[in-house]
């Protein structure tokens, strides 16, 4: 990051010549890969949102903002962005304040600390699609372990009223340890004084949280929070491999992105999929922008 | 600040990847196709299949042609709807599997868009290929302006199974070709008990062609009209027979969830539902089930009392290869292969499944003494008393994936209650009729 704001100044010496020519050679790889993987494929998807899209993409139809016009009076589409919504609020909430709880603990001096890590990260590691797997048959209303443990009869994932928590639960379950280990990152940066010194001044561990470790961890927690947001909005594997589409709760459920790839891949018709996706482009700017005007607020960069 | 710039940087990278994962998935293809380009007869030839149950013996007949011919075959599994995603994907970046299944769902779609390698001039010269030796309503079905693109695999029926021992439990004559719909919604109520551990039938909207569409054109309905272009759910009859449906999940069936959640050939299989209707292509998953061979059996699927009319819908698969691939003769030659007597009669010994070339399938209903297979068969022949039995082919249109699969979507509130199944099924026709109206004919 320091190189590059001193290319910007006017004269160059040979030797941040030779440093610019090496730092784009270097990073050539990643450019390479993410024009060619993003950045060409999102002004495609704009250039087909003005399109009825043919069989096979081929025979494509300019049709002007018809698919616009359609998606603003498509109940599904505002139904979807709901439940995603309703996703995201479960999801970033619990899953940042949980892992921030458990860092600040895994941050401690205790037996076993690297084993408890290691549980907590692991659904990181598992397959997205193996957990939702496992969760779909852990939340059976017929032969679930869950059920069967608490001899109840909850239909987690297939009662409307009950099924977006369920998701819910494992989308925070599954991100957890990410989190964790971001924030174990940070709460190694605080240094250890302002907690001896808080100590000194008779500072209950509470309130040095409250008042030394959130404040200090805050940029982390932001950059989380920011990352969890897109993340959430994005949902997606979780509900493909958990929900079947004859599910009575998939309208309760079902996420723009699932939305995207039911038009998209299921129905064949790329572009009005492609305008389902600028919707959520859309919405994660404006909330990614708001966000960032909101950090003034909370966030404290030393 | 730089943490600013960076968290900025992250933001838009992971809305950009999304919109990505159109391309990307096309640009992933297309990297395996550049190893693909050096070919050697060493590479195996990529075939693509939905159905695991028939995955072994397929390989078994395809690893003699591997013997025969020296070229390779790898068999791969996909479930039935990614199966459909990443053929569409694969056909519209360019690069597919050599050889897979074609189904008459969208056959019509690919066959217009040149997707599949026209085998006129194959057939005519192979000396082991006759379509005539085939059943018609197959060949038709891969048929496209004159020009064959498919050889024919195997056909489907439907017929009834049943747990012996939960009949014999209720003293309840077991199922034959005296019964009527109403004989088996008499039976599945009076199998079903109250404390939710044994129910009498099970159909989830995902059973369309093994189970409601049976009931449907046996009562005089249709799901689609015949020239395929207007939906038939608002039909009369279909409307009866669908509430007849509604009535057997009401009285007879586990909830609605509980079959979304479970399908019902696991809830037959664990000792759940005492009936089923389902497709031949079953059998082999069947036959893997000690509960099932222990407790079950099949017979002919009931007709119905008014319109006096037994029908099973009917269907076949195709192989199909791919127009633009490196090797065509190749895959002409599984082709032929999997298409020859020989191994049509092959695939029907071992069980994988009844196979389409005619005559061969006694065969399949002796590949077991565990099931009255028969029961499949029957419905093929002419009926003894003043019933009429009659093969129904699955309905389809240019593009019957995006009106299926919005059916199954649309139904799950119908079948969460029942009595919403007629305004429905009338809201769902125009959704169809809007559905058929956009194919590109």
């Amino acid at each position: 990051m320091k190189s590059t704001n001193k290319i910007n100044t006017k004269r160059m010496t040979s030797w941040e010549k030779s440093q610019f020519i090496w730092g784009w050679l270097f990073i050539l790889p990643t450019m390479a890969g993410l024009l060619v993987l993003n950045i060409i494929p999102i002004f495609e998807t704009i250039y087909q949102s003005f399109f009825k899209t043919g069989d096979f993409g081929k025979g494509n139809v300019f049709i002007g903002f018809d698919n616009y016009n359609k998606l603003l009076h498509d109940t599904e589409v505002w139904r979807s962005l709901w439940n995603t919504f309703k996703y995201t609020l479960i999801e970033v909430p619990f899953s940042i304040s949980i892992a921030l709880i458990l860092a600040v603990f895994l941050n401690r001096k205790i037996r076993g600390r690297s084993a408890y890590r290691a549980i907590f990260f692991l659904p990181m590691v598992a397959a997205p699609a193996a957990i939702a797997m496992v969760w779909r048959w852990l939340y059976n209303s017929q032969f679930g372990l869950i059920n069967h443990l608490f001899g109840s009869k909850i239909e987690w994932i297939s009662n409307p009223n009950v099924a977006w928590i369920s998701i819910g639960i494992i989308g925070v379950w599954s991100i957890l340890g990410y989190n964790m280990v971001l924030f174990l990152a940070g709460l190694q940066e605080i240094p250890h004084d302002y907690y001896e010194a808080a100590d000194i001044d008779g500072a209950s561990g509470i309130q040095a949280f409250f008042k030394i470790t959130v404040p200090l961890l805050s940029p982390t927690i932001f950059f989380v929070l920011i990352i969890r947001v897109i993340g959430a909005l994005q949902v997606f594997d979780l509900l493909y491999m958990v929900m079947d589409i004859t599910n009575p709760a998939l309208k309760n459920t079902q996420s723009i992105v699932y939305l995207f790839y039911q038009y998209s891949f299921t129905y064949g018709d790329k572009g009005y999929g492609s305008t389902i996706v600028m919707l959520l482009l859309a919405v994660i700017m404006l909330i990614t922008f708001v966000q960032m005007k909101g950090q003034k607020k909370w966030v404290f960069y030393n | 600040m730089k943490k600013k710039i960076l968290s900025l940087l992250i933001t838009s990278l992971m809305v950009l990847s999304l919109a990505a994962c159109n391309s990307k998935q096309s640009t992933a293809i297309g990297a395996e196709e550049s190893t693909e380009q050096t070919v050697t007869n060493k590479d195996p030839l990529e075939v693509i299949i939905w159905d695991t149950n028939q995955q072994e013996g397929l390989q078994e007949i395809c690893d003699l042609f591997t013997q025969e011919t020296g070229i390779k075959v790898d068999i791969q599994v996909k479930d039935w709807d990614s199966y459909w995603t990443l053929l569409e994907a694969g056909a519209s970046g360019g690069d597919m599997p050599d050889v897979f299944w074609m189904h008459s769902n969208n056959s019509q779609m690919y066959m217009n868009n040149d997707i599949l390698l026209k085998l006129d001039d194959y057939i005519e010269k192979s000396d082991k290929i006759d379509l005539s030796n085939y059943m018609d309503e197959i060949v038709e079905l891969y048929t496209w302006n004159g020009s064959y693109y498919a050889i024919p695999k195997d056909y489907d029926t439907i017929a009834l199974w049943y747990n012996k021992t939960m009949f014999d439990e209720a003293g309840l004559s077991y199922p034959d070709e005296t019964w009527t719909w109403d004989d088996l919604y008499e039976a599945a109520v009076k199998l079903t008990k109250d404390d939710g551990s044994q129910y009498g039938f099970a159909l989830n909207p995902s059973n369309d062609q093994d189970t409601y569409y049976n009931m449907v054109y046996s009562m005089g309905g249709n799901i689609i009209s015949e020239d395929h272009k207007t939906s038939g759910y608002d039909n009369e009859n279909t409307i009866k027979a669908m509430e007849y449906v509604g009535k057997l999940i009401k009285d007879a069936c586990p909830s609605s969830t509980t079959m979304s959640e479970t399908g019902t050939d696991v809830l037959m299989q664990s000792g759940t539902v005492a009936m089923i209707t389902q497709g031949s292509w079953m059998t082999a998953g069947f036959l893997q089930n000690d509960y099932m061979k222990e407790n079950c059996d099949v017979a002919i699927i009931p007709f119905d009392a008014q319109t006096k009319e037994r029908v099973s819908l009917c269907n076949g698969l195709g192989w199909s290869a791919y127009a633009k691939t490196d090797r065509p003769d190749d895959c002409w030659a599984l082709l032929e292969w999997l298409g020859s007597k020989e191994m049509q009669l092959k695939q029907a010994e071992l069980g994988v499944t009844m196979s389409a070339y005619q005559n061969t399938s006694d065969a399949w209903v002796n590949c077991t003494d565990n099931f009255n297979l028969q029961a499949y068969l029957d419905i093929t022949k002419e009926s003894s008393n003043d019933v009429t039995n009659q093969l129904v082919l699955r309905p389809y249109s240019y593009n019957s994936t995006v009106w299926s699969s919005a059916a199954q979507t649309a139904l799950a509130k119908a079948w969460a209650d029942t009595s919403l199944m007629k305004q429905t099924c009338i809201d769902y026709a125009q959704e169809m009729n809007a559905a058929i109206a956009k194919e590109n004919n």
